[in-house]
């Protein structure tokens, strides 16, 4: 899958989580993660996170994940919503 | 979504009835209509407007939610679909203007407070991936093993004088370092691209001085926008109120991140001698960089005197009116060589073809 343009997946409300995929400016997918439970749960948001892209395949890409609580389901579904989306052609 | 999950009904505003709905919302809270909105979104209870927010350039602005509905997520989930409706239009980066005492609600929703003028005052907030934070660390890369005690000035230059020509040679006098911000929001008639390439031009010859796109945070139209807009009331009226205001939050903005990533300590500007805005921005210099409690290292600041030529100030407003006017001959003895020479070239016509044609105060 390519990333071909920016799109997000979820919302900030409370247990979702806000995901923003845009194309990246180097080669390599980079990404950003915020939660409000970083401490408990921050290594596993990224191991996820990583997860989720290793399986999409993507090569280049920006993610942005703004967790507000969301269970493990939610996030890979947002995750996995966002980087189908932005791979879209427009 | 729990729009759904709440019966709430999204969808942009469009059509009298659903306009003058959001103008009463906005009016119950204190708001007013923004202006020049890109997008207006609604949230709907049945045929009831419970909350709205708009998207003005990358700013989210108009965001307010009725009574009797706060807590049970309208706000967050009219930010979200702002949010949304941006990235869709390929924007990365996003802006919020609330005020101190609010300030905290956005950040719980992943916002980063960027500036704030006090604790009653107002708040400017950023969204995004790339913040404040990995622009400065390029900044701080771009500056690496440069001196302590820096000085800085920002310019727009449109286009570079003498004028900024006399305050860049001064201030590079006076410090270790001279950092030359300009402005990078293209609405100036000359655009971004040839003013900083004629201040680079004019200043090569200057060995402690770095020339530095203003980017998103130095007096752009998401940090001031009233910078760009003709103000229309009078003195005293609320345009300068919100001039007033930008104009806090972006020298709050220099002195709390920009100024400690670079090691400035001295902030140089020019008198001004025609703009009622500049003149604002420049008398909150004084006090806000200077003031002993504010956050972030204190600056000093120095205004210099305007360059004068023939009894009158050199200014690029100046150089502008007699471009307008038909006069570029009398516009070479206000700006360097490397200027003259740029106003002569080929390139420049159909810029001086616009100015010709336009009564824009930038």
């Amino acid at each position: 899958m390519e990333i071909r343009k920016s799109a997000t997946a979820g919302t900030l409300e409370s247990s979702d989580v806000l995901v923003t995929v845009a194309p990246g400016s180097g080669p390599g997918v980079e990404f950003k993660v915020e939660s409000i439970v970083i401490k408990q749960f921050g290594k596993r948001i990224r191991s996820v996170t990583e997860e989720v892209i290793a399986a999409t395949g993507i090569k280049n890409a920006a993610i942005h994940v703004q967790d507000r609580g969301a269970l493990e389901c939610t996030l890979r579904a947002r995750l996995e919503t966002a980087i189908a989306r932005a791979a879209e052609s427009a | 979504m729990s729009g759904e999950a709440f019966g709430w009904e999204e969808r942009g505003l469009a059509g009298r009835a659903e306009l003058s709905a959001r103008s009463a919302l906005l009016r119950s809270r204190g708001l007013t209509e923004p202006g020049d909105e890109d997008l207006i979104l609604g949230l709907f209870d049945g045929e009831r407007l419970v909350a709205t927010g708009a998207l003005v350039g990358p700013v989210l602005e108009g965001i307010a939610v009725a009574e009797g509905v706060e807590g049970e997520g309208a706000a967050v989930a009219i930010v979200s679909s702002l949010i949304k409706q941006a990235v869709g239009r390929g924007m990365k980066q996003l802006f919020l203007f609330t005020t101190s005492l609010e300030a905290g609600r956005f950040e719980a929703m992943g916002f980063s407070l960027l500036a704030s003028t006090g604790s009653k005052g107002v708040a400017l907030l950023e969204w995004g991936m790339d913040g404040i934070e990995r622009w400065l660390e390029g900044l701080k890369a771009r500056t690496f093993g440069k001196p302590d005690g820096a000085a800085a000035v920002v310019v727009n230059c449109n286009p570079f004088t003498l004028g900024h020509r006399a305050l860049i040679e001064y201030a590079a006098s006076q410090a270790p370092w001279l950092y030359i911000f300009v402005v990078e929001e293209d609405r100036s008639l000359f655009p971004f691209k040839v003013r900083i390439e004629l201040v680079r031009r004019g200043t090569a010859d200057l060995r402690n001085v770095t020339v530095i796109e203003g980017g998103s945070y130095i007096i752009s139209s998401a940090t001031f926008p009233t910078y760009f807009i003709r103000p229309t009331a009078a003195k005293g009226g609320a345009s300068e109120q919100a001039v007033e205001l930008h104009a806090a939050l972006d020298l709050a903005l220099f002195r709390l991140h920009i100024a400690p990533a670079l090691r400035i300590t001295d902030r140089f500007v020019g008198t001004e001698p025609y703009c009622a805005t500049t003149l604002i921005y420049n008398k909150m210099m004084k006090e806000l960089l200077q003031d002993r409690d504010g956050d972030g290292p204190v600056l000093r600041v120095h205004e210099m005197p305007r360059l004068e030529k023939n009894g009158e100030p050199v200014s690029a407003s100046r150089v502008r009116a007699l471009i307008r006017g038909g006069d570029l001959d009398a516009t070479k003895e206000l700006v360097p060589r490397t200027t003259w020479e740029w106003l002569r070239s080929r390139e420049a016509a159909p810029i001086l073809e616009k100015i010709r044609n336009s009564d824009s105060r930038h």
